[in-house]
């Protein structure tokens, strides 16, 4: 099976180089049988790696261990969900996995679109199989996952990463795939549209929902990881600014940088070069995070490990890929110019392209925090460590900057807004967000950066509330239906505009959840049977520790009870597995109770059998599960945003009248039913009392040093949230310093003369070398402003509007028939 | 779309009968000869059989229009795109329009702005059906070039049910 697995990987490169020489051949010869050729190719590549894949995945399940990647990622205990997943557990199944659904995509792409875009079609069949052509290159020649054993196979593989073994582990990374193969097709048709010199915007109406789906992808990816993260790694946070994270965070801000944008190059004809250099970056940056992940440029804990030829292969393609995509642009200049130009910086444009480059920002910084401390070894030989502390610092702000632009941008008009217009649009939702600001401060909310974000968030609320309302109006009085039922017709009419308002309902939803963070609460205890402790309005008790075992592993259990008040309200069971063949990478499994305000979270941190004494890290997250909430309300907009134009018309011709208002009032009576109890029912107040004994020097010195224990599943976490031994040990020691007097400058040259370089520290300190890594943001943070104000040069005169045609009989009777098209449409 | 893929004659042994036919009886070999004692091994196994039947499906799709002696190109081309993809270019430029007006009506768009803007969806849109109208009358032939082909497709075929049936 492992030959004919290689023997079919060859042919889909083969079949790849065919689909590209032929399709190319065929657009330059105007010949059709070609094309079609060209076209059969790129289904049979398809197949062939659903061949490959089937075979891979039977040798997992069948036991094969004859083959070393199946050694490798699995053993015959590994249940059967996770020996299917382990497919892309590795480094190799990984790249075939990514080109089969790359494949698939490009399949259905090209099989979508084959007759609306015919002229791009050939172009756009040979740019995928070219990206294809490198995947499988790789394969064949350096990472083939075929490959066997010469001697004697193993009797049991080795088995897949404990870490691994985790739901949430197990889709995320198809799911990131996906929203990285799909941004291939975007990229494929601006190419193919650069190539044929077809610059119109129909090639972006061709890609848009390719790239919305791809987005949510890897939104659904980026939301799985912090899900992850949250479960599994046992540190009370999901975002840790690891470099693999950062990988997939990359694409994902140019990609939401050309949703928004598409929208202006459509309305007003501007920012055509500009769209198609985010489309190219952020394919480039999907190459570039695939590079990240698989060559070992960066340490993570999810990296799959060092391999420099990998990396100089990669390499090669990336200068390759930006070359010619960038060579391209600049050849079709011309071709690309905008007819209109910014003429107000209070209008809808403007607003949109704040965003864009605030969002191109966001990824350059991260890209270049990200690899600072490989930059800075090259340059200098000392190994930093890049922390949450100095991604902290600039994403903060540029976060709530965003969520004010979301707010901001649907309440400019297009071209400029007058004051009137601007009094009328923004008055509502100034004040619901001034009122709850003023409320919050009222109640006692005095985290200023977490109070600033719910009152943008109600500020934004009330912009789309409002645009429900004022666009249910216009349409209730065009139609003269009920007002739910309008606002109904309003969703299925303009499905992108309004299911983008709910996706932003779903980011604001999630900014709640983060800036719940200002109010969580930490500690770390040691308890013996029967001893409690508190936190926030919670009372942990600890009963007794328990040992069990299955066939894979050891379980060492805490069983602890969690009282309200006096009242018993759960029960938790925080735990330790030790997997029997990875005995040295323990996994922490979480105990969490999770309620709509806040969750309770314990970590198992140490334990002593004997005395039955253990340590835990308890932490109160409020708001925690607004994310994951926040997430599903931003899938089913855009989901809305997604559906074909047949779904609602469908609907609404099947609906009989009043349905739409019946089945919303039913909805709402059934969420009110079900709903919010638990949010009233569980206040914030107890969040605000100090549960750690620690002093503000100890928690800060914490906060600033990150675990250095290189252990699996550790990856140089802060000492704060660390669970490891090493963590606890350091703790002790910088309580210890903290008690002898050193001051917090004294206590970090410590940790930098013990280690002899600066990588304990969370964030690099601003001297010699590391002033670039504070002195970038800012000099981007320039250069952006710069290139904003000299690209978009404000009052311009605007493009000439052309007669719609000559005085005639002809042109008055396609007036008519456009009208008539018109009113049909609705 | 090849000529190939539009058989009317619904009776008619068709390419993909054949790897169907290929499939199964692999299938039915494989089974015999590998006797896998586990489900979903054998699931999976079906599974890489089906694969390996649409390979040979893809593999005869990409070699056919390079072997048909009559190669019919069925795509309506307007200019130098496809008729498909300027009638949907013309729908999503009235669907802007209609936004347009709808955005007016909100306030959020000045009658300044709405005239400018509107002209130049308007004139797009008028230029696109100028552009499909002159394009009809090809258009027009090529539907009648198609139903000469299917008419002759169709007469071979009942000549060939009456010759079996003689």
């Amino acid at each position: 099976m492992a030959s004919l697995g290689y023997l079919t990987l060859l042919a889909a490169f083969v079949a790849c180089s065919y689909a590209a020489a032929v399709s190319v051949a065929g657009a330059r010869r105007r010949s059709p049988r070609l094309i079609e050729s060209g076209i059969g190719a790129f289904y049979l590549v398809t197949a062939l790696m659903l061949l490959a894949s089937a075979i891979i995945v039977h040798a997992f399940v069948t036991e094969d261990f004859s083959i070393r990647y199946i050694d490798h990622y699995s053993d015959s205990a590994q249940p059967l969900f996770y020996k299917l997943t382990s497919y892309w557990g590795g480094l190799d199944g990984s790249i075939m996995f990514w080109v089969t659904l790359l494949a698939i995509f490009g399949a259905a792409a090209v099989y979508s679109n084959r007759e609306r875009q015919r002229e791009l079609i050939p172009y756009v069949v040979a740019v995928i199989a070219v990206v294809q052509m490198f995947f499988l290159f790789l394969m064949i020649v350096h990472k083939n996952p075929f490959a066997t054993y010469l001697l004697e196979a193993p009797v049991d593989g080795r088995g897949l990463n404990p870490l691994l073994q985790n739901f949430y582990m197990a889709i995320h990374p198809p799911s990131l795939y996906i929203g990285f193969v799909g941004m291939t097709i975007p990229f494929a048709f601006g190419m193919a549209a650069l190539i044929t010199g077809h610059l119109d915007d129909s090639w972006l109406r061709a890609v848009r929902r390719w790239t919305m789906m791809s987005w949510l992808f890897l939104t659904l990816g980026l939301t799985l990881g912090m899900m992850w993260a949250y479960e599994e790694l046992g540190w009370g946070g999901y975002w840790g600014w690891d470099p693999v994270e950062n990988a997939a965070l990359l694409p994902w801000f140019t990609a939401t940088a050309f949703l928004h944008s598409v929208m202006v190059q459509e309305r007003r004809s501007m920012l055509r070069v500009w769209n198609m250099t985010l489309v190219i970056m952020t394919f480039f940056l999907t190459i570039f995070g695939t590079f990240m992940t698989r060559s070992g440029i960066v340490q993570s804990i999810h990296a799959f490990g060092q391999d420099m030829a990998l990396a100089w292969m990669f390499t090669i393609f990336m200068v390759v890929l930006l070359v010619a995509s960038f060579g391209l642009v600049i050849y079709r200049l011309p071709l690309l110019r905008a007819r209109n130009e910014l003429e107000s910086w209070v209008s809808r444009e403007a607003a949109f392209l704040v965003n864009n480059w605030i969002l191109l920002f966001s990824a350059v910084f991260v890209l270049f925090a990200t690899m600072f401390p490989t930059l800075s070894e090259v340059v200098t030989g000392a190994r930093l460590t890049v922390g949450p502390p100095f991604y902290t610092t600039w994403m903060l702000p540029i976060g709530l900057i965003l969520l004010t632009l979301t707010g901001v941008g649907p309440l400019l008009a297009w071209r400029k807004s007058t004051p009137s217009n601007l009094r009328y649009q923004f008055t509502w939702p100034v004040v619901l967000a001034a009122a709850t600001m003023g409320g919050l401060y009222a109640a006692g909310f005095r985290v200023w950066v977490s109070g600033l974000c719910f009152g943008l968030c109600a500020f934004v609320c009330g912009t789309i509330g409002q645009e429900f309302v004022r666009g249910a109006v216009v349409r209730r009085e065009a139609t003269g239906t009920d007002i739910v039922t309008a606002i109904v017709g309003l969703v299925a009419r303009s499905r992108r505009r309004y299911g983008g308002y709910i996706v932003h309902v779903g980011i604001v939803l999630m900014f709640l959840g983060f800036a719940g963070s200002g109010y969580k609460r930490d500690a770390q205890v040691l308890l013996r049977p029967g001893e409690a402790t508190e936190i926030g309005r919670y009372t942990v008790r600890y009963d007794r520790l328990s040992e069990n075992s299955d066939a894979r592993k050891q379980m060492i259990t805490a069983h602890m009870t969690v009282l309200v008040e006096g009242e018993v309200v759960d029960q938790l069971y925080p735990a330790r597995w030790f997997f029997f063949k990875h005995e040295t990478e323990p996994t922490t499994e979480v105990a969490l109770r999770r309620t709509v305000a806040e969750d309770l979270y314990v970590v198992l941190a140490g334990y002593e059998m004997s005395d039955q004494a253990a340590s835990f890290q308890l932490t109160v997250n409020p708001l925690v599960n607004w994310i994951w909430f926040g997430f599903a309300v931003l899938a089913l907009g855009t989901g809305i945003a997604l559906l074909p134009e047949s779904a609602f018309a469908y609907a609404g011709a099947a609906a009989p009248q009043g349905a739409a208002t019946a089945s919303v009032v039913l909805l709402a009576a059934a969420l009110t039913l079900l709903g919010p109890v638990a949010v009233f029912a569980q206040p914030l107040e107890g969040a605000l009392q100090e549960a750690n004994e620690a002093t503000p020097l100890e928690l800060d010195l914490r906060r600033s040093l990150v675990c250095m224990c290189d252990g699996p599943g550790c990856g140089k976490k802060l000492v704060a949230e660390c669970m490891c031994v090493e963590a606890v040990r350091l703790r002790g020691e910088i309580r210890g310093l903290v008690a002898e007097g050193l001051t917090r400058d004294e206590v970090l040259r410590f940790y930098i003369d013990t280690h002899g370089s600066q990588e304990p520290l969370a964030a690099p300190l601003n001297e010699g070398f590391n002033r670039l890594a504070w002195f970038f943001p800012y000099a981007l943070g320039a250069v952006a402003l710069g290139a904003l104000v000299r690209w978009t040069r404000v009052g311009q005169e605007p493009e000439r509007a052309t007669s719609p045609a000559e005085p005639g009989s002809d042109t008055a009777q396609l007036e008519a028939r456009l009208d008539d098209e018109l009113r049909n449409l609705d | 779309m090849m000529s190939s893929g539009t058989s009317t004659d619904s009776a008619a042994f068709r390419p993909w009968h054949l790897f169907v036919l290929a499939a199964l009886v692999a299938a039915t070999i494989a089974m015999l000869v590998a006797r896998p004692s586990d489900p979903v091994g054998t699931v999976l196994l079906m599974l890489a059989v089906g694969a390996a039947s649409l390979v040979g499906l893809a593999a005869y799709r990409a070699i056919l229009p390079l072997t048909q002696k009559e190669f019919v190109e069925t795509t309506v081309m307007v200019g130098s795109r496809s008729r498909a993809a300027v009638e949907r270019e013309k729908t999503l430029v009235l669907r802007s329009l209609k936004e347009l007006e709808f955005d007016r009506a909100m306030g959020k768009v000045s009658d300044g702005d709405f005239e400018e803007m509107g002209r130049r969806l308007r004139v797009l849109a008028i230029r696109l059906m100028k552009q499909l109208d002159v394009d009809a009358v090809d258009y027009l032939w090529s539907i009648w070039r198609r139903l000469d082909t299917v008419e002759r497709e169709l007469t071979s075929v009942s000549r060939r049910v009456a010759e079996r049936e003689l």
